[in-house]
């Protein structure tokens, strides 16, 4: 085949691996190759699953061959965030250098959705450590380091899903999983140029995943496209007897073109402490939007967002990692804040979380009625470019830091939202744009994202790394 | 001594006397800013009016395995 299987999207390689123009073995050898060439640069890979690819690849390429085609995810090459549970003797170090052998004896439901499908595992991908539960201020919170930024060498990745979002962007695997507990899949994607989409929560089992906080965290795609991000989730949604928190609710992508029109949401001050590049690339979607539907501005009730979801956030995570925080185990962890920082956790005091909680539920009723007026609030995906490796950055996870009421509102009441790029800022990085929908309206945020993008090409640039001819 | 004060000595005073002896004193005074915007943090959560009716959410479910 004429084209490089590097940089196409998981739609148009499956149309070539169906048709038998691309052998699911020579796709995984390249990005096997590529992920063991390339992946040190960006510290993005914990471990290359060859042997188990391998295999994979073999089975697919025998199937298909037999005409047993599973979908269009059979005989394509993923990659996995470190925190999803592998059989075989393949470590799942959670990024953290206190489990770096740790070893499970059973897939992730995700993992094993997707073998089902016919994907092909070809690595585990690097991630901040605990998933940047512990406060982190630093890109250098993993014993794998710093997740780097294709784009630029002395930018950072963004986290948790680090390596997930990386290795997308540098076209070392076609696909990854990565997780969000709170914006661990939209910075990364957001920083990388990237697709990156937040489920609803439920919407994936969480089984074999690690839990670093049971009411947010999420399972979902990082692609190169919004429309692959469907394909994937596809393939990972539904019920799951593992799983109490998975909806039981079947989910199918719906792909078909309309000539819909949107109603998007802004909330006010939505660029507010954003850098101006951000803000003028967010200036620039909106008027692409325009062609697509209408925009409205929206005014959302005076709550304490960031705080109703910080307090739940550092509570579970306090309670998820309780022996490692009790028996001292945090003082192995890479960045030095995270040693130390959860013990704070132990001021927050059990009526001022319940209180949390029951904001939570006035916070979701809220933004419901909000989203059934709309089809989806946009924003700017992160405030700035990707932070410098050496820079202390700002996080909402943590007080006094950076406001991000949709990641807050997004988060703590479950909603999906994908994030795509918008344009590039400082120093050559990408911008991006964040479309967040009401609760299991992933086909609407899909939908608008792919509508975008259909009316862009930001996707279609990628960062200056080595691609065969 | 004036009571956001007070909160945050004695909070900082039970996670020094649990955590304390395994920590530097450069670790403790970044801590004790942690406990101080924690307190802080807890107070605006304080300030904002429930109802009676506002449950905490996901509200509870009781469990039966064949249910």
């Amino acid at each position: 085949v004429s084209e490089s299987p590097i940089f196409l999207p998981v739609r148009r390689l499956a149309e070539l691996v169906r048709a038998r123009r691309v052998s699911p073995v020579a796709l995984a050898e390249m990005f096997l190759d590529r992920l063991d060439r390339l992946g040190p640069a960006y510290n993005a890979v914990v471990t290359i699953t060859r042997i188990r690819a391998m295999a994979a690849a073999a089975r697919a390429e025998r199937e298909i061959a037999a005409g047993r085609y599973r979908g269009p995810l059979h005989g394509i090459p993923y990659g996995a965030k470190d925190l999803l549970a592998t059989a075989g003797g393949i470590p799942t170090t959670w990024g953290a250098a206190p489990f770096r052998e740790r070893c499970f004896d059973f897939d992730a439901t995700a993992i094993a959705k997707l073998e089902e499908a016919g994907a092909v595992l070809v690595a585990k991908l690097a991630m901040v450590e605990l998933a940047g539960g512990m406060g982190y201020r630093q890109p250098n919170a993993a014993f794998t380091g710093p997740g780097i930024n294709p784009w630029h060498p002395d930018a950072w990745s963004g986290g948790s899903s680090s390596g997930s979002g990386s290795a997308v962007s540098a076209g070392l695997v076609p696909f990854a999983i990565g997780s969000e507990t709170w914006g661990s899949i939209l910075s990364p994607a957001g920083y990388c140029g990237i697709a990156g989409l937040r489920p609803s929560y439920g919407r994936v089992s969480r089984h074999g995943a690690m839990a670093l906080c049971w009411t947010l965290d999420k399972l979902g795609p990082l692609c190169l496209t919004a429309d692959d991000c469907g394909l994937v989730l596809e393939a990972i949604a539904g019920p799951d007897p593992d799983d109490p928190s998975a909806v039981d609710r079947p989910w199918m992508y719906e792909v078909a073109e309309s000539a819909r029109s949107f109603r998007f949401g802004v909330i006010k001050g939505a660029t507010s402490g954003c850098e101006d590049a951000v803000t003028e690339n967010f200036e620039r979607s909106l008027e692409v939007l325009r062609r697509i539907g209408t925009i409205e501005d929206v005014t959302l009730p005076d709550l304490p967002y960031e705080l109703i979801t910080r307090t739940i956030l550092q509570v579970e995570a306090a309670s998820a990692f309780e022996d490692l925080i009790e028996s001292g185990g945090i003082a192995g962890l890479t960045a030095p804040e995270d040693r130390y920082t959860p013990y704070a956790r132990d001021a927050i005091l059990a009526k001022d979380y319940v209180k949390a909680q029951r904001l939570r539920g006035v916070m979701a009723r809220e933004i419901d009625r909000v989203l059934s007026r709309v089809d989806a609030l946009v924003g700017p995906g992160r405030v700035t470019v990707s932070p410098r490796l050496d820079e202390e950055f700002r996080s909402p996870i943590r007080a006094a830091a950076a406001p991000d009421p949709l990641g807050a509102i997004g988060n703590g009441a479950g909603l999906p939202a994908i994030c795509v790029p918008n344009g590039i800022g400082d120093r050559g990085l990408p911008t991006s744009l964040q479309f967040m929908g009401r609760v299991y309206e992933e086909n609407t945020v899909l939908g608008a994202a792919r509508a975008y993008q259909a009316r862009t090409e930001w996707h279609l640039q990628h960062p200056p790394v080595d691609v065969p001819a | 001594m004036d009571e956001p004060r007070a909160e945050t000595d004695a909070l900082f005073a039970l996670v020094r006397a649990r955590y304390g002896d395994r920590m530097t004193a450069e670790q403790l005074d970044e801590l004790r800013k942690g406990v101080e915007v924690t307190a802080e943090a807890m107070r605006a959560l304080r300030a904002v009016k429930l109802r009676n009716s506002d449950e905490p959410f996901p509200p509870f479910a009781p469990y039966r395995k064949d249910a």
